[in-house]
């Protein structure tokens, strides 16, 4: 555990001093920002820290066993269109019995292309592909795997502010989602000895932005706190689709309804993690996150891409 | 314990950099976000939440038809965007902005007004 613990903070370490060039960044599209979101990924390549996110819930075991999980994920743009995450989680489950499992998933990396970012119809699309490695976990706990999964995954964002003024308070609505295909790099676990399945993995979040109602539709003069509120749901599911012989093809999933708070330079965000079903989990958990703008923290250093930002001087802009 | 002094480690190697600047959001606007005025305006006043810089920041104000009703060039302190109106009549009344935070970051948005009963 100590060495990946050592890994990754250099890694963090890294990240922190490395930097040098320029840029704009988090999900910023036209009058839109979208959120990091929790359960699943935001449009956008960013400079970004998520740390720490917290979940608890029970399991679908039979009796459920409770766990706890804390992960950090750093996001970095390599270019200002290209970025990259690497992600870890801590996971520590706790049978009815006592009996403690504990250790580290596998080691997530993100790499990411940003195809699009209209800012007129508050439109974005991304493209990535997930890795989680294998044998970076830990396998004998069951905790990770000792074979890698590739997840091609497309996301996207849409803001509806390009409505007509007659459905302006719909206009703070916003969705946002991801569709991937996951790919493991083996077809058979012999340590459980089962087929591994192909899954679809996806997910979609629809929030409704009280910054952008106050700047862009009506100012309601509310409490300054309620301002900086995104209230939302986000859903996320996995379903096998192939290589899943013997099994059934059930969709597990959660649906998270919860709030973010958005401020200059992080977010925090809690969210309630109800399962879709038995195979799902069991009873309600509970998800938190602490999320840095890198890019605002430190516009000069960090919080700009590796190559090719935007040294130059600024535009200006017209409409 | 090993966890903690991982996450508090990398927050500190995160924390410890130079100032921090951040996007400017529209804090308030006079005449008010989708507010009616029973009086025609003198002129629209922005406030953000940073410093802009005058240079590469803007508002245009316009009217149901699309025609500009500003008097042009704004004027920026700080935080604050201002721009003169020509006499309005009543109607609803368009005004978009974009400004660049004094850190680099560009902001943009729009909204209106109505002038009238």
């Amino acid at each position: 555990m100590s060495r990946s613990i050592s890994r990754l903070f250099a890694l963090a370490s890294l990240f922190a001093l490395a930097s040098t060039s320029n840029a704009l960044a988090h999900c910023f599209v036209g009058a839109r920002f979208f959120p990091a979101t929790l359960a699943i990924d935001d449009p956008c390549v960013a400079d970004e820290l998520s740390m720490p996110t917290v979940s608890w819930s029970k399991t679908a075991d039979m009796p459920p066993a409770t766990e706890w999980d804390f992960s950090g994920e750093i996001s970095k743009r390599i270019t200002e269109n290209f970025g990259v995450s690497i992600g870890e989680t801590w996971t520590q489950i706790r049978q009815p019995d006592g009996t403690v499992t504990a250790g580290f998933q596998d080691l997530e990396t993100t790499f990411q292309y940003q195809l699009l970012k209209d800012r007129s119809h508050e439109f974005a699309l991304l493209a990535g592909v997930i890795v989680d490695w294998g044998n970076t976990g830990a396998v004998n706990s069951g905790l990770g795997t000792s074979y890698s999964l590739v997840t091609p995954t497309l996301y996207f964002g849409k803001g509806f502010g390009d409505l007509p003024d007659t459905l302006s308070w719909v206009r703070p609505f916003a969705l946002t989602g991801q569709v991937g295909y996951q790919m493991p790099t083996s077809s058979f676990d012999f340590t459980q000895a089962a087929f591994i399945p192909q899954q679809a993995v996806y997910g979609a979040s629809l929030q409704y932005s009280l910054p952008y109602l106050k700047s862009e539709v009506v100012d309601l003069q509310l409490p300054d706190f309620f301002n900086h509120l995104i209230p939302i749901v986000e859903a996320s599911f996995s379903t096998p689709v192939a290589n899943n012989f013997g099994n059934p093809y059930t969709t597990t999933g959660t649906v998270n309804p919860g709030v973010i708070w958005i401020g200059g330079y992080f977010q925090i965000g809690l969210e309630a993690v109800i399962p879709i079903n038995r195979e799902s989990g069991s009873g309600v958990g509970v998800l938190g996150q602490l999320h840095l703008y890198l890019d605002d923290m430190f516009p000069a250093t960090v919080g700009q891409p590796l190559f090719g930002g935007s040294q130059a001087t600024p535009r200006k802009l017209t409409f | 314990m090993r966890l903690l002094t991982f996450v508090t480690s990398t927050l500190l190697v995160v924390l410890a950099g130079s100032a921090a600047m951040a996007h400017a959001f529209l804090d308030h606007a006079e005449p008010r976000v989708g507010s009616t005025v029973p009086t025609a305006p003198r002129e629209v006043s922005l406030s953000f939440t940073q410093n802009v810089e005058p240079a590469f920041s803007s508002v245009e104000v316009s009217d149901a038809n699309g025609a500009r009703v500003d008097l042009g060039k704004p004027s920026i302190s700080a935080g604050v965007m201002r721009v003169g109106l020509k006499p309005l009549s009543p109607g609803t009344y368009k005004v978009r902005w974009h400004v660049l935070s004094v850190d680099t970051h560009t902001t943009e948005g729009s909204f209106s007004f109505h002038v009238g009963p």
